[in-house]
């Protein structure tokens, strides 16, 4: 292109995506900014088939994830072996709450940008911050457009051999933490893992895979949309490895000494 | 037959109804004072919604250039994608015009930007800190929709309302009575920073667990941590 | 040349009086003069092998592969002009996302293989293209479908294989492949034979220098395609060295 051919200056950023700029999934028409020429709609958005929290923690050399197998259709608990903690490829692990078809959907464009990335043959393979930012442009775009997919995914990997935690949520909220928990574990299991992290005395693999299980067992005793069978993800610099499915050892003695309802 | 159609003001084109809220309120305070050679700008760590805290360690101090620092807090989500278009804008910059970009014309951007997004706004309370041409500090602070005004002190975030009496008291001597306009030093901007953090925290719950400084002189940028309650 | 077009051959959009196209002959051409390729599909693996001319030795050793990944179980092998073959691979890809993206499985290589070559022939059907000036080995295995193999030609047919070859010594490696039992072939064997064929129909008066590429997919290797595995590909270099020193010495006698 000539620059000085009209007496305008050419465009700065001619062919990249436009700073400021919405960003698109793959294959998508058009810039995401323009605006939709018809007149507003409505349209229910709001989640039908969700799973419930996910436990992730940060540990000595890795990090651990973990969800209840378990997609509900309300109150109904409609699918009871699903898992919902996936690895995606040997230094990245992701778990997803939420709506469970929306995170299917993004999945689906995750495990293609896996198989590109064995494509192009290089040796290199999409690291947790990139998979963690990508999710975090998705998400932000789909809530600017009042489209929002319903998901709520922790992010964990090993990074250049750092551990990674993140969240991101249906509004494109993103943070990184030792410890993360999303839904019912926000209020169950944080204070739990908080506990044992604010002590600030390094965290093993076993004694984290144990603390994770036990959040698992608070949350399937307290949480309604919760169920006894669990899975968990492990990622280290080594691998990613899914572990389980693990069951919740139920204790109902307890139930005997209640009295008075 | 009775529709809708028949009613036409009961079916307004455009008009959107949704049951989905786009924006959050994350919480977080900004505070900053600027001084004769140097700028400080601080902001506490806490990240939450309601009465969940996400992370008690989340930096909302955003280092621009060598000389200017923007803090921002409110919807969180706006705030990283504010940021990360400022930091590509300022590359942009940078490669176009074989130069940093100054302050002034950094406020005068993100006042822009912000503006750009007028009937959808970026939900941000946004500070702006750091040197002037001259070396001397300024600070700028925004509404959502990116009216930009240049002060010597300002606090914003969920605390802001809270804090910025104090300010106006111990920084900008007001309602004193025989007391020396002198200059505030360096150490005095910060120690009345730290001791409003502290105040906030007491009264306002999105406000806590630690706060990050940052002293902007022409020497570099220095970073202090000082913790918070936690509750 | 067998027969000049005679004013016929200037449009892929019209026959010859003898019932030709002679753009498309013409694209055959372009890959009968690219260094030779051959697939081999044994028991349960499919190895491609390329006869790859460095034509200067200022290239870098990777410059101009003629082997590339798909999917995650299928490769694919260019025979004929690189730029056109790259077009050819980027189409493939395009068509093994979008029919992962619908029915969330891979592309059976035999859809892959009807689409690709649909592509291809519609470029022999029209004054205002070109055909493509390149040739397309396909290669896969899984666990249900076992081994597969086709070629595609510039014209758009294509067919599937036990072994194949396209290149500048097509009929020689055609002549090696027919000697041998593929169907029962292991692993093993199927990379040597392809080192050693590969070796064996390089030219060495017309060509210098050449460098052996191979991927194999297959049970072996996870079902997985994999560009030069180390192990396998070692084996086939050796397989050729040993071919080529055993020819060398008939020579001598």
């Amino acid at each position: 292109m000539l620059p000085f051919n009209n007496g305008f200056a050419s465009p700065l950023w001619h062919n990249g995506p436009i700073p400021g700029g919405l960003y698109n999934f793959p294959g998508h028409n058009g810039p995401a900014s323009q605006p939709k020429k018809d007149y507003g709609v409505q349209r229910a958005s709001q989640p039908i088939t969700t799973g419930t929290s996910v436990v992730g923690l940060k540990f000595d050399g890795g990090v651990v994830i973990a969800a209840d197998n378990l997609v509900s259709y309300g109150s109904m608990a409609r699918f009871q072996d699903v898992q919902r903690v996936f690895n995606i490829n040997n230094k990245t692990v992701v778990g997803a709450g939420g709506d469970f078809a929306d995170f299917q959907c993004i999945k689906r464009y995750i495990d293609q940008k896996i198989i590109d990335d064995m494509c192009y043959a290089d040796e290199y393979e999409m690291k947790p911050k990139s998979l963690y930012n990508w999710l975090t442009r998705i998400l932000y775009t789909k809530r600017s457009k009042f489209e929002p997919l319903w998901v709520d995914i922790v992010v964990g990997g090993v990074e250049d051999g750092v551990p990674f935690l993140g969240h991101v949520d249906l509004r494109g909220r993103s943070y990184q933490d030792d410890v993360i928990a999303t839904g019912f574990g926000k209020h169950l299991a944080l204070p739990l893992l908080r506990e044992r992290t604010e002590t600030g005395k390094p965290i093993g693999r076993d004694e984290a895979i144990a603390l994770v299980k036990k959040c698992m067992e608070v949350l399937f005793y307290r949480d309604c949309r919760a169920s006894p069978n669990f899975t968990i993800s492990v990622c280290t610099k080594e691998k990613a490895e899914i572990l389980g499915p693990f069951k919740v050892s139920q204790n109902w003695e307890l139930a005997k000494s209640v009295e008075g309802y | 037959m009775i529709s809708a159609e028949n009613f036409p003001e009961y079916n307004v084109p455009g008009v959107v109804k949704h049951d989905f809220h786009p924006y959050e309120s994350n919480g977080g305070s900004v505070v900053a004072i600027a001084g004769d050679d140097y700028a400080v700008i601080a902001a506490d760590t806490r990240l939450s919604s309601g009465y969940s805290i996400h992370t008690r360690k989340q930096n909302k101090l955003f280092k621009l250039s060598g000389t200017t620092v923007l803090g921002s807090t409110g919807c969180w989500c706006d705030t990283l994608a504010l940021t990360s278009l400022i930091s590509a804008r300022m590359k942009m910059y940078h490669y176009l015009h074989q130069k940093v970009m100054p302050t002034n014309a950094i406020s005068q951007m993100l006042s822009i930007i912000m503006y750009h997004k007028r009937f959808f706004p970026y939900y941000v309370s946004n500070i702006l800190a750091g040197l002037d041409a001259d070396g001397k500090g300024v600070v700028y602070s925004y509404d959502p929709i990116g009216h930009c005004e240049l002060a010597s002190y300002r606090a914003g975030g969920s605390a802001g309302a809270l804090l910025q009496p104090v300010l106006d008291n111990q920084i900008g001597l007001k309602n004193q009575e025989n007391v020396a306009k002198d200059p505030i030093p360096k150490e005095k901007a910060i120690s009345v920073i730290v001791d409003t953090f502290i105040s906030a925290a007491e009264r306002d719950i999105y406000t806590g667990d630690g706060v990050i400084i940052n002293v902007i002189t022409k020497d570099g940028i220095e970073t202090r941590n000082v913790s918070l309650r936690k509750d | 040349m067998s027969s000049i077009g005679t004013g016929y051959d200037l449009s892929a959009s019209q026959f010859s009086p003898d019932g030709k196209v002679f753009q498309v002959n013409y694209a055959a051409k372009a890959v009968e003069k690219s260094g030779t390729v051959v697939g081999i599909r044994g028991k349960d693996c499919v190895v491609l092998a390329v006869e790859k001319i460095i034509t200067s030795p200022l290239y870098e050793e990777n410059a101009a592969s003629r082997i590339y990944t798909v999917d995650k179980n299928i490769g694919l092998v260019l025979s004929g002009l690189l730029a056109d073959g790259i077009k050819l691979l980027s189409i493939a890809r395009e068509e093994a996302t979008n029919y992962r993206m619908q029915f969330d499985r891979t592309i059976p290589l035999k859809i892959l293989n009807e689409r690709l070559s649909a592509y291809i022939h519609a470029y022999t059907l029209y004054s205002a293209v070109r055909p493509f000036g390149a040739a397309v080995i396909l290669a896969s295995w899984d666990e249900v479908n076992g081994a597969q193999l086709y070629k595609i030609e510039p014209s758009g047919s294509s067919f599937g294989y036990f072994g194949c070859a396209s290149g500048k010594a097509k009929q020689q490696a055609k002549t090696e492949l027919e000697k041998l039992d593929l169907k029962n072939m292991s692993t093993e064997e199927v990379v040597k034979n392809a080192g050693r064929i590969i070796y064996q129909v390089h030219d060495e008066l017309k060509d210098k220098e050449f460098k052996l590429e191979l991927s194999m997919v297959g049970k072996e290797v996870d079902g997985l395609h994999r560009i030069e595995p180390s192990i396998w590909y070692e084996m086939a270099i050796e397989a050729g060295n040993a071919a080529k020193k055993e020819d060398d010495s008939d020579n001598e006698v």
